[in-house]
């Protein structure tokens, strides 16, 4: 029994598709690793994998495409482009993983009630 | 553990690493949970079960006979006391698409450490209903139960569980 989902649902849950599309591919995953440290400018990820900046734009695309990255204004410089991590498409996909780690928590809790009821401890 | 490819999640149980493996074989329908939410097809409720070895499964089994059944997926590793490790797929997965449960059985002395991950999400089609971020009717239908409302009894008892 699948009840429909709202419209606002139907965003939400693209936003994990994309989320998940755009993890897929390792170099993207190591784009994310190093914004989740800092912001960094198109120039230094390029290097960061020793890409050519045409090769880093083609993920950085499909990062700013799913939400997932966006740019950052600065100060200082408009025409350096800082590039940092989006929270929203994170909190999404990790609501979905929270489910499954909870669903693991319960079925190890009781694996575990039950090996320990079947082989108890020798007391002392 | 939440990471960017699945989860993870460890016990200690304190037994040894061979013991606790074949247990958690060979009595897979006394530990696994009752409860819809964790069964695979909405509905009914079978008898879990492993088909021990290299090219085992893991099954749900509806009849005596053992021929009304569902696949939750083919063994990949079996190297026991050590580590499990088996597809997974629900009702609403497409042919080849597969997420996997790796279980990692390791001696701590007085006991073992059981550690799953379950990974692969990141390999799931656009679209497939386990990726829909939200709560509730499709996170069931991708592990086999059916009712909503669990959703948030489960949780519950899963927090004051206080793990």
């Amino acid at each position: 029994m699948i009840a429909d989902r709202s419209s606002s649902e139907d965003a939400a849950s693209d936003d994990v598709d994309g989320v998940l599309l755009a993890l897929a591919e390792p170099t993207r995953r190591g784009v994310i690793d190093l914004l989740k440290e800092r912001p960094h400018r198109a120039g230094e990820l390029a290097e960061a994998f020793g890409m050519s900046p045409p090769a880093m734009s083609r993920h950085i695309r499909v990062l700013r495409r799913t939400g997932l990255i966006e740019d950052e204004r600065t100060r200082e410089d408009a025409r350096v482009r800082m590039l940092r991590l989006r929270q929203e498409p994170f909190v999404l996909l990790h609501a979905w993983l929270d489910q499954v780690e909870a669903y693991w928590r319960d079925q190890l809790g009781s694996f575990k009630d039950h090996v320990e009821k079947k082989h108890p401890r020798r007391k002392r | 553990m939440i990471d960017n490819d699945g989860v993870t999640v460890s016990v200690v149980v304190e037994v040894d690493a061979p013991t606790a493996f074949d247990v958690f074989i060979s009595d897979v329908d006394l530990w696994w949970r009752k409860d819809p939410y964790f069964r695979f097809t909405p509905g009914r409720q079978g008898t879990m079960r492993f088909e021990p070895g290299d090219g085992g499964r893991l099954l749900e089994v509806y009849d005596e006979l053992g021929e009304d059944v569902f696949e939750v997926g083919r063994i990949l590793v079996w190297n026991p006391g050590v580590e499990l490790a088996f597809e997974w797929r629900a009702r609403n997965y497409e042919p080849g698409e597969r997420t996997e449960v790796r279980i990692g059985f390791e001696d701590i002395g007085y006991g073992t450490r059981v550690t799953l991950r379950h990974v692969g999400w990141s390999r799931l089609r656009p679209g497939h209903p386990a990726t829909h971020g939200l709560v509730g009717d499709e996170f069931h239908t991708m592990i086999g139960g059916a009712w909503s409302v669990r959703l948030r009894e489960f949780r519950g008892r899963v927090r004051a569980r206080g793990s």
